[in-house]
């Protein structure tokens, strides 16, 4: 187990690598941060200065150079734009993120679960077609739509909650509920689908005709085999979620790492993309070693 | 082939019993009105995305700025006023109608794309040495980690922005969930009995992986591509909405809705129609993947036989 | 040290979850504004740029000058008390005594001075630069309150200028700095990035103690998000929310923000280098049809990218009349002349540039393909739209229109002029010895005389050159809480005086 942890440790210093200079060359492709940092009226000699300033005015390759020795020395540059280290303005907005994103997400899971598995139980039935409808009409609803739809509801008509920002517990809400909807739908739906493949399948069959009458030892087991497809399909939302929920996060004004990310990638504020996805590729790379753990935990016969 | 042998050489109550392979799958939809339902409007979509361009193209666009936003449900107007008007004054009904064709084309081939490259890297990653399945599986990570709007950003402004390059761009996104479902069914399924058996009794592993494991991966994969469409269809317009996805004068369902956002509180209908396309379209796909799913299963399929018409 | 932090931000975070709904309202000179994006610098050299200036313009750096927008008294002192042209055209400012920054140093001639050279330094890149290319300065402290400006070349105009240059105290660091000191009436006391900044009125301020006591500024990117948060009470002011959104008359006022929509011909390519194709824009486009529609009912139709509020605004030039028989007309003119007129013509325009952005720009490709012109309408995002607004030009460029908008709230049209119509403008797309002759003499010139020129040149660019297509002075809208008495004005776009806030009772 160790070593495969120390393994998978090596690889994923690989890709990260991988990751980083791929984002390096390619977001310098984009466009010039000097015209996006002054004004159209600006001289082609304030730009020039701008560049000169930030190091942008060297060959692409001496600009890597300086950089690969920086995040050497744990130094990830500047802020083009907000004149401080790059990475302090990307942990600040990353905390938020992943609370938001732990949160949604457990919640997502426990429900998806017991929805899916309830309604694969009964195929067809009442609660089946009932759950399948609401969590689809889930996950196809646009979030922005519903997020503007939740506060002019909750927070206007019903003076019941914050329309949008920080600062308490009920400022959360909104923004967990709105983003619950689509990841909910889609597990949810996985989960079933699975879990009745796993119920027709010849083992839990065995089991049933060994004269396993109770219901909860083969839906266990059911439900353990199950969960392979499930917990990929987790992994791919929450790794969406710590990439930042960009529009809920812009909608209600929630200092995440999605729109610092988006506002950096619109502002060419390199340093600041290349921190971003520095932190959020290390949160899901870890994520990644936990759910092929996950794997290996559920299904003894997977072996590392 | 065999079938069709079979029939002209056998007398006719065999005949009946066993109806040829199309009959007995019309059949089993018209057993799952919900499917049938599904199966019908998927149809309608598919029309309307091949002929309401070249059919409605010119309605779409009409302008009329003295017609804003007007409200649907005026049967008194044309028919296809009926869902009201959007900030220009176009109709909705034909707008919506001629997205279909892009709006289909990003989805279907942004989910395609991914799905196929997806499960085929995964298959190989289950399938193949220990080496290769890591340097797939790491590519895997670095995709995932990639945030999509810089992938888009990137996409869109090294290449422009166009129809294509959009399904390009989406379809980059999707792959990694793919490859990682099928690789870890395939580490599952690889493991149990019947395929070792099949590999002691000396199967390739190319019988193995098309014979006793794609079909079994299948059913999860089905169902993700019928999520995935909706997702597609999402991000693209969340995409629209932060300003970086189709522009117009081109038009999806996607872009409608963002461009309808502002108008929420006084005239819904703009966003509505459009993201109402988008969840019926969702909800018929997946309909019709559980209903074939049901159908395809040998060991499941007698539920529907069972509900069919009891002789025609 | 970094971790450190990291484990600092989570605390705040779990905190922060624990705290339960905080009390909504304090007391009542509190008030909190929303604004749609946030400043990510509070650099005093950078007040310039909106989403800076909005915040500390004024309330915490001042400058020597500031421009009266509401009673239109112009120039008006504010750390300068009076100032003087000296024979050689040099200007000689008197300063305000007594004044202190917020760190507690006195003001004094030396921090003007140290402000200036600050500005110059190449160890930052400050915006307000930009409004002193091609100048040389020479800065002379005469004693603590005198200070000389030698300009060369001469600066008529310089009072004004120095409204745009905030003064810092001597000392600050040439490097942005994230913590401004100034010496206006309020202090930065906390900012949560992302989250918040919150300014407290000083004890010690020189003029007039302002009603509000103390802003809480909040940044919200969803104009409807804005509205609904003055609507529910969680903030007091909204400077800009959307058309669709003001519908409360109590609370919600438009005002002529001084941005100016046009679209940018590039005269140098065929078919647009010709006068008869221009023309034929501008007659092609229906601009009354958006006014009321697409276009705030409020907004004027333009003649000049610079509002009538300016110096020089030309009265007598009007606003070509939509006749799209006579565009047609000229075009065949053009055709048969051999000018390409088939030659389809890219329009660029920016997604999210101005309130439907999108619709305006779908119905005037409309309108003009109706007259005959082919279109392709093209948005980019920001940084591509600079591309193609701003020189250099790409070579081998097709016929391009460019669909941008211009603010200019300074009062004097030499802030559009040069860069949009000069041979050496950035985003000119012409090279017309006439317009450079006129721009020269009227930079130079003072009083009436810089009036007229300005309205000659406005004049010829419009009827004559047909340089653009004009289209839009447009509105803003705000919304403000019924329990304070604020009119947003020109200026709102770019800065917001909280001591222009009242607070009724």
């Amino acid at each position: 187990m160790l070593s495969f942890i120390r393994k998978r440790a090596f690889a994923s210093l690989i890709s990260l690598i991988g990751l980083l200079v791929m984002v390096f060359f390619l977001s310098r492709l984009t466009g010039d941060p000097a015209s996006l940092f002054l004004p159209v009226e600006a001289s082609a000699e304030m730009k020039a200065e701008f560049r000169a300033l930030h190091g942008l005015d060297q060959p692409l390759l001496v600009q890597f150079g300086q950089y690969v020795g920086n995040v050497l020395t744990g130094d990830l540059g500047e802020s083009l734009r907000k004149a401080r280290p790059a990475l302090d303005v990307v942990l600040e907005a990353f905390v938020w993120t992943l609370w938001l994103a732990v949160i949604t997400m457990t919640l997502v899971t426990v429900c998806a679960i017991v929805v899916g598995s309830l309604a694969a139980f009964r195929t067809g039935g009442f609660f089946d077609r009932f759950s399948s409808m609401v969590s689809l009409i889930g996950a196809s609803v646009p979030d922005f739509w519903l997020a503007i739809v939740a506060i002019v509801v909750f927070a206007i008509q019903l003076s019941w909650l914050p329309t949008s920002g920080t600062g308490s517990l009920a400022h959360w809400i909104l923004p967990i509920c709105v983003l619950f909807v689509r990841p909910f739908g889609i597990i949810v739906q996985v989960v079933r689908g699975s879990m009745i493949s796993a119920l027709s399948s010849a083992y839990v069959k065995t089991a049933r005709a060994k004269g396993v009458k109770s219901g909860p030892i083969i839906f266990v087991h059911a439900l353990r085999n199950a969960m392979l497809p499930v917990i990929t399909v987790i992994g791919d939302q929450a790794a969406s979620l710590l990439n930042g929920a960009v529009v809920i996060e812009t909608i209600f004004g929630f200092p995440g790492v999605g729109k610092l990310m988006i506002d950096s990638i619109l502002q060419r504020d390199f340093n600041v993309v290349l921190a971003a996805i520095l932190v959020t590729a290390f949160a899901i790379f870890l994520m990644n070693l936990v759910i092929d753990l996950a794997y290996a935990l559920l299904d003894p016969r997977i072996r590392y | 082939m065999t079938m069709a042998i079979q029939s002209t050489h056998t007398p006719k109550e065999k005949v009946a019993e066993e109806p040829s392979a199309i009959v007995r799958m019309a059949r089993m939809l018209w057993a799952d009105k919900f499917a049938l339902c599904a199966a019908i409007f998927l149809i309608f979509v598919i029309v309307m995305a091949i002929v309401g361009p070249a059919w409605l193209n010119e309605l779409a666009t009409k302008q009329n700025l003295r017609g804003r936003n007007l409200a649907p449900f005026d049967f008194s107007r044309e028919w296809f006023m009926w869902l009201g008007a959007d900030a220009l004054g176009r109709p909705l009904w034909p707008r919506i109608i001629v997205a279909t064709q892009n709006t289909m084309m990003v989805a279907a081939g942004a989910v395609v794309i991914s799905a196929i490259v997806g499960t085929l890297l995964g298959l190989i990653a289950g399938f193949a040495s220990e080496r290769t399945s890591q340097v797939i599986m790491r590519l895997a990570d670095v995709i995932m980690s990639f945030p999509s709007l810089l992938v888009a950003v990137i996409v869109l402004y090294i290449l422009g922005s166009s129809i294509l390059n959009l399904m390009l761009v989406l379809s980059i996104t999707r792959i990694p969930v793919y490859l990682r479902t099928t690789r870890a069914e395939v580490m599952e399924i690889k493991s149990r009995m019947f395929v070792q058996a099949a590999r002691v009794m000396g199967a390739s592993s190319k019988r193995i992986l098309f014979r006793h494991i794609l079909p079994v991966v299948l059913p999860t994969l089905t169902t993700l591509m019928t999520l995935d469409f909706a997702y597609v269809m999402l991000a693209e317009s969340a995409l629209s909405f932060l300003g970086i996805g189709i522009q117009p004068p081109e038009i999806t369902w996607g872009l409608m809705i963002s461009q309808g956002r502002q108008y929420l509180t006084n005239a819904w209908w703009l966003s509505f129609w459009p993201g109402l396309a988008i969840i019926l379209t969702t909800l018929s796909l997946n309909l019709l993947s559980n209903w074939l799913r049901i159908a395809l299963d040998p060991v499941q399929r007698w539920r529907l036989e069972m509900k069919g018409p009891k002789h025609g | 040290m970094k971790t450190s932090h990291l484990f600092g931000a989570l605390l705040g975070s779990v905190l922060a979850l624990g705290s339960g709904v905080a009390p909504a309202y304090a007391a009542s000179s509190d008030i909190k504004i929303v604004l749609p994006e946030e400043a990510d610098l509070l650099e005093p050299c950078m007040a310039t740029r909106s989403n800076i200036g909005r915040v500390i313009m004024e309330n915490v750096s001042e400058t020597l000058t500031e421009l009266d927008v509401r009673t239109k008294k112009g120039v008006m002192p504010r750390l300068a008390e009076k100032w003087e042209q000296n024979a050689d055209g040099s200007w000689r400012f008197h300063l305000r005594q007594g004044v202190k920054f917020s760190d507690g140093k006195t003001f004094g001639a030396k921090d003007v001075k140290y402000s200036f050279d600050r500005i110059f330094s190449d160890k930052n890149i400050c915006e307000s630069r930009r409004y002193f290319g091609g100048m040389k300065f020479d800065v002379n402290v005469v004693d603590e309150n005198t200070i000389d400006f030698k300009v060369d070349p001469v600066q008529p105009i310089l009072p004004l200028l120095l409204s745009l240059v905030t003064i810092v105290p001597e000392g600050t660091p040439l490097e942005f700095v994230r913590e401004p000191i100034g010496t206006g009436p309020y202090k930065l006391t906390n900012w949560t990035p992302g989250q918040q900044i919150v300014l407290d009125a000083r004890d010690d301020y020189w003029g007039t103690k302002p009603a509000v006591t103390k802003a809480t500024y909040l940044f919200r990117s969803d104009p409807a998000v804005r509205a609904a948060m003055v609507q529910a009470g969680e903030a007091d002011l909204a400077p800009s929310i959307s058309q669709v959104e003001a519908t409360n008359d109590k609370t919600d006022f438009s005002y002529l923000d001084s941005e100016t929509v046009y679209l940018r011909i590039d005269g140098n390519i065929a078919p647009l280098n010709d006068v008869r194709v221009r023309k034929a824009l501008n007659l092609a486009i229906d601009r009354q049809a958006f006014i009321g529609t697409l276009v705030p009912q409020d907004a004027v139709l333009a003649t000049a990218l610079v509002p009538p509020t300016t110096l020089g605004w030309n009265p007598d030039v009007k606003v070509p009349a939509f006749d799209p028989d006579q565009a047609k007309k000229l075009l065949e003119e053009a055709k048969a002349a051999g000018v390409p007129v088939d030659t389809p013509i890219t329009v660029v325009a920016r997604t999210a540039n101005f309130p439907n952005v999108t619709e305006i720009m779908e119905a005037i490709q409309a309108q003009l393909q109706d007259v005959g012109f082919k279109i392709d309408l093209k948005f980019v995002e920001v940084a591509e739209h600079e591309v193609y607004y701003s020189k250099p030009f790409k070579e081998g460029r097709g016929p391009t229109i460019v669909a941008a908008m211009h603010d200019n709230s300074k009062g004097d049209p030499s802030f559009t002029m040069f860069f949009k119509y000069h041979t050496n403008g950035t985003q000119s797309g012409y090279s017309d010895p006439k317009v450079d002759d006129l721009i020269a003499r009227a930079s130079a010139a003072t009083g009436d005389e810089r009036a007229k020129l300005w309205s000659e040149l406005i004049a010829y660019v419009h009827d004559d050159l047909v340089a653009d297509v004009a289209l839009f002075h447009m509105v803003g809208y705000s919304r403000v809480s019924e329990r304070l008495d604020f009119k947003p004005s020109i200026a709102t776009n770019s800065m917001l005086q909280l001591s222009e806030i009242g607070i009724k009772n």
